[in-house]
């Protein structure tokens, strides 16, 4: 079947319509100050979580609330609801000592993507 | 595509030729390109966003709603459209000046900003608002200070992130209305500060 482009179908654009939010109770791995590393993952397909993050470590900033994954939606693995965070990257830990010592990155990130980093360890 | 590579009129007539083979094959009717149009010229753009901004700047009450939830806040306002489900605010200050990209393609919060400037989907902007936001900063023509923190916000997943600039100086007495004037676009993605009076 193919589907045609009527004006109610443009109408629905001014809907937010599309959220990813999932109203479901699912506990979260970390909160809001907690020290992570983003796992060095390397999938084939779509993924949100780019090349420049991958084994760095950072410190959770806020709790987003459970969101769908947007890489299982993408290889038809389906929604796999879980946190997204907030996380803080400090600009010298991603780009390395010549980078200025107060400026951060914050990037979203889900559960899936993080293990737990003790940065005093 | 740029706008270097190709003319105007040779853009004008590809989606010319686009949109009656999308009309004759009856894959889209006319009334959905009229009201398409009418979205993106009329209803969604930067000009949602300044006035967020300017009741921002006038309504400490709102203000402090939009940064607790900006959703919440911007729906109140009756900005409401796909690429803008989920919104986060960030303030600049004379402390903190912030930044957004998306580093993996071109994630824009639609109800408030429209659809992105061409040189925001760019590979160099997207790469280097990353890696050197100051050097991309002080291209727009913004200096940050030394002593002050640059934050990037990669918009990577599913939140669409809007700056709240700095209110200038000397605006003291400016109603809304005339505070909109200054609200730029570029000054709500925070590579630019908002106009001075």
């Amino acid at each position: 079947m193919t589907r045609v482009i009527t004006r109610k179908v443009v109408q629905g654009l001014y809907k937010r319509t599309g959220t990813a939010r999932v109203d479901a109770d699912i506990a979260a791995s970390f909160k809001a100050g907690d020290g992570i590393r983003a796992r060095n993952i390397n999938p084939t397909g779509h993924t949100r979580l780019p090349r420049y993050i991958r084994g760095k470590q950072g410190q959770i900033a806020k709790d987003h609330g459970v969101f769908q994954f947007a890489d299982s939606l993408a290889h038809g693995g389906g929604k796999q609801p879980q946190h997204l965070y907030s996380v803080r990257f400090t600009a010298q830990e991603l780009w390395g000592a010549g980078a200025p010592a107060r400026d951060s990155l914050y990037i979203d990130l889900w559960d899936d993507y993080l293990e737990p980093h003790d940065a005093d360890a | 595509m740029t706008a270097d590579a190709h003319g105007d009129a040779d853009v004008a007539l590809r989606v010319r030729a686009l949109e009656s083979l999308l009309l004759e094959k009856g894959l889209v009717e006319s009334p959905a390109i009229d009201e398409i149009i009418d979205l993106f010229e009329n209803r969604l753009g930067p000009q949602n966003g300044a006035r967020v901004v300017a009741r921002a700047w006038s309504d400490p009450e709102f203000k402090a709603r939009l940064l607790a939830n900006a959703t919440d806040a911007i729906v109140e306002m009756g900005y409401e459209a796909v690429q803008g489900e989920d919104m986060v605010v960030v303030e600049n200050t004379p402390r903190v000046h912030n930044l957004v990209v998306c580093t993996l393609c071109s994630c824009f919060p639609w109800a408030t900003l429209g659809l992105p400037p061409v040189w925001y989907k760019s590979a160099p902007y997207r790469s280097r608002a990353a890696s050197d936001p100051r050097g991309v900063l002080l291209e727009f023509g913004t200096a940050v200070a030394d002593e002050a923190e640059v934050r990037v916000w990669d918009s990577n997943a599913e939140l669409r992130y809007m700056v709240l600039p700095e209110r200038p100086a000397g605006t003291d007495a400016m109603g809304e209305d005339e505070l909109l004037a200054l609200v730029t676009r570029d000054s709500m993605i925070g590579v630019t500060r908002a106009l001075a009076p």
